[in-house]
């Protein structure tokens, strides 16, 4: 995967960003402007961040996470984090680590899930 | 096998995704399971984080496998030059924080490692050393 | 194999302990002397010690089992007239340290007793003996002194494969007791989207990283939103242990699953409210099958009781 680019997908009213395996800072930075410029130009109703490529989270990214999903939430939408792999949900745990208001879900179907019209959230 | 040891040099924000990766390599290949590499590499990006936040151009990360029957361990070592820790003793507790991180930074990290020892002289900067052991497979 | 080189390697460390154990049966240069007086000897009649002892061997069921067949013998004995002959050589140094070892790791693999290990030596005394004492070639005062260094250096030899018996035995225990750790947390999937895991006894820091992993691989291998932990088998809960469950909750939680606890037995929960530990936030059901009827509600399956209809 090319680390250098982070491409936003528009699928109907969500956007959908799959973060590559081992995000450097500048591409976490790219990730909170382009999708919130990304909102802001289709009106997206949700998030969907893929993580299941990731496998390291640590409390930079974590924090971007939990900041974007508070900026995302106030321009009226949803995050929800899908895939996160076992191994870095232990360490991130252990961290201490946690991601704000953000929803998780086991993979990018389930995410999607969330976002259609008679999803009962449990 | 043993006593592999190297250094790598953290002076950019790039240097952080390559800290990263050498020592994914580096303790994959020593044998360490998935989740503990992981939790090393995990700590790492904490700490060359905190090297490159205080130091600015003059850090580093030193690392070196270690090796006991049935075991495979790993010491690093992360030396800035930056202006120290006034007091170790508050900086290692949950939710000290001075970079604008989540507060996780060294007390986080400790709880990944084995054991994690500071050394800090005002002005002249900080070497923090940290040490994981995980069953040799 | 592996291991044998892990047991190995461990001992090889140790050989400057060997130095202190020598000291310990007041084994000197003296005896090395007198040993070495009695190779010329123990050489001459090494075949006829090894035929002796491979005869009364094969006696026996136990060490006949051991002995196989017309090729394995030659070996064996080839291998234990070299042993026999080193015992008198003079050179007690590494490699003798070593291959004293390397017999007591190779008698644990093998499965052969140290019982067999102590009384050839015991048969081997007895063929020997009468070339210390009864040699024309030993004074009164020398056969005592070679009788007294055999008998150290043969204590040595059995210090050293013995305890490298007993190492190569407790590595086994110590690989069991792991195997025995992970058999007693089984994670399995009980239904489509809903894994269930039993933890009996008490979860300590190291079984809980090992339980967290396998329960979170599971949850992602069977994608199932729904996890039940039943703690039924928990004897006693302590804040540790209760911290480790909380983990465990909140890893399986980023991963989008949801955790529900069950088997919270009366005294479990009076143990948590009176040590302050909050699982509110938690669903907890008191049995394994309550729990079961919460994760199926949640995934919104019905199960109709056919009879009923």
């Amino acid at each position: 995967m090319d680390e250098n680019t982070l491409s936003v997908i528009k699928l109907k009213n969500i956007l959908l960003v799959t973060v590559p395996d081992e995000p450097g800072d500048d591409i976490i930075h790219e990730l909170q402007t382009k999708v919130l410029n990304a909102i802001e130009k289709y009106q997206s109703k949700g998030l969907i961040l893929d993580i299941s490529n990731v496998n390291i989270l640590d409390s930079f990214f974590a924090r971007t996470i939990s900041e974007t999903t508070q900026m995302v939430a106030l321009m009226g939408g949803q995050t929800v984090i899908a895939g996160m792999q076992p191994c870095v949900a232990i360490t991130a745990t252990e961290l201490g680590l946690h991601l704000g208001k953000a929803i998780s879900t086991l993979d990018v179907d389930r995410a999607l899930d969330i976002f259609s019209d008679n999803f009962k959230l449990v | 096998m043993t006593n592999e040891s190297g250094e790598n040099p953290i002076q950019t924000e790039g240097d952080i995704v390559t800290c990263r990766k050498l020592i994914r390599n580096v303790t994959s290949a020593a044998g360490f399971g998935m989740t503990d590499v992981t939790r090393i590499v995990t700590a790492v990006s904490e700490l060359a984080r905190n090297v490159y936040v205080h130091s600015g151009s003059e850090g580093v990360m030193r690392w070196q496998i270690l090796d006991k029957p049935g075991q495979i361990g790993i010491q690093l070592e992360f030396e800035d030059f930056g202006v120290g820790i006034p007091d170790i003793n508050q900086a290692v507790e949950a939710g000290f924080t001075t970079a604008g991180s989540m507060g996780m930074g060294l007390s986080g990290v400790k709880r990944l490692m084995d054991s994690m020892t500071i050394k800090s002289d005002v002005d002249m900067g900080t070497t923090v050393s940290i040490t994981k052991w995980g069953r040799a497979k | 194999m592996k291991s044998m080189e892990h047991s190995h390697s461990k001992y090889l460390s140790n050989f400057d302990n060997w130095a202190e154990q020598k000291r310990f049966v007041d084994f000197t240069d003296k005896d090395v002397e007198f040993l070495k007086k009695l190779h010329p000897f123990a050489v001459e009649y090494a075949d006829t010690f090894v035929e002796k002892l491979y005869s009364h061997l094969m006696t026996f069921s136990e060490t006949k089992r051991f002995l196989g067949d017309e090729k394995t013998l030659m070996r064996l004995k080839l291998a234990q007239k070299s042993y026999f002959i080193d015992l008198t050589s003079g050179e007690y140094g590494k490699e003798y340290f070593n291959s004293r070892i390397k017999v007591g790791i190779v008698h644990q693999r093998i499965g052969l007793s140290p019982r067999i290990y102590m009384s050839t030596y015991c048969y081997y005394m007895q063929l020997i003996i009468p070339h210390i004492y009864g040699n024309p070639a030993f004074d009164a005062d020398t056969a005592k002194g070679i009788f007294s260094a055999l008998y150290k250096i043969i204590n040595l030899d059995q210090e050293l494969a013995i305890s490298a018996y007993i190492h190569a035995t407790d590595e086994v225990i110590s690989r069991q007791t792991e195997e025995i750790l992970e058999m007693s947390t089984p994670v399995i999937q009980i239904w489509e989207g809903v894994v269930a895991a039993p933890i009996i006894g008490m979860l300590d820091s190291s079984r809980t990283q090992q339980f967290m992993e396998r329960l979170l691989e599971t949850i992602v291998t069977t994608n199932s939103p729904v996890a039940l932990i039943d703690i039924t088998g928990v004897p006693q809960i302590d804040t540790a242990t209760a911290q480790h469950l909380i983990d465990t909750i909140n890893a399986v939680k980023l991963l989008g699953s949801q955790v529900i606890i069950t088997g919270v037995r009366p005294v479990i929960a009076q143990t948590l409210v009176h040590l302050g530990i909050d699982l509110s936030g938690i669903v907890t059901r008191p049995t394994m099958a309550s729990g079961l009827k919460v994760a199926l509600d949640k995934l919104s399956i019905k199960v109709i009781d056919s009879s009923k209809e």
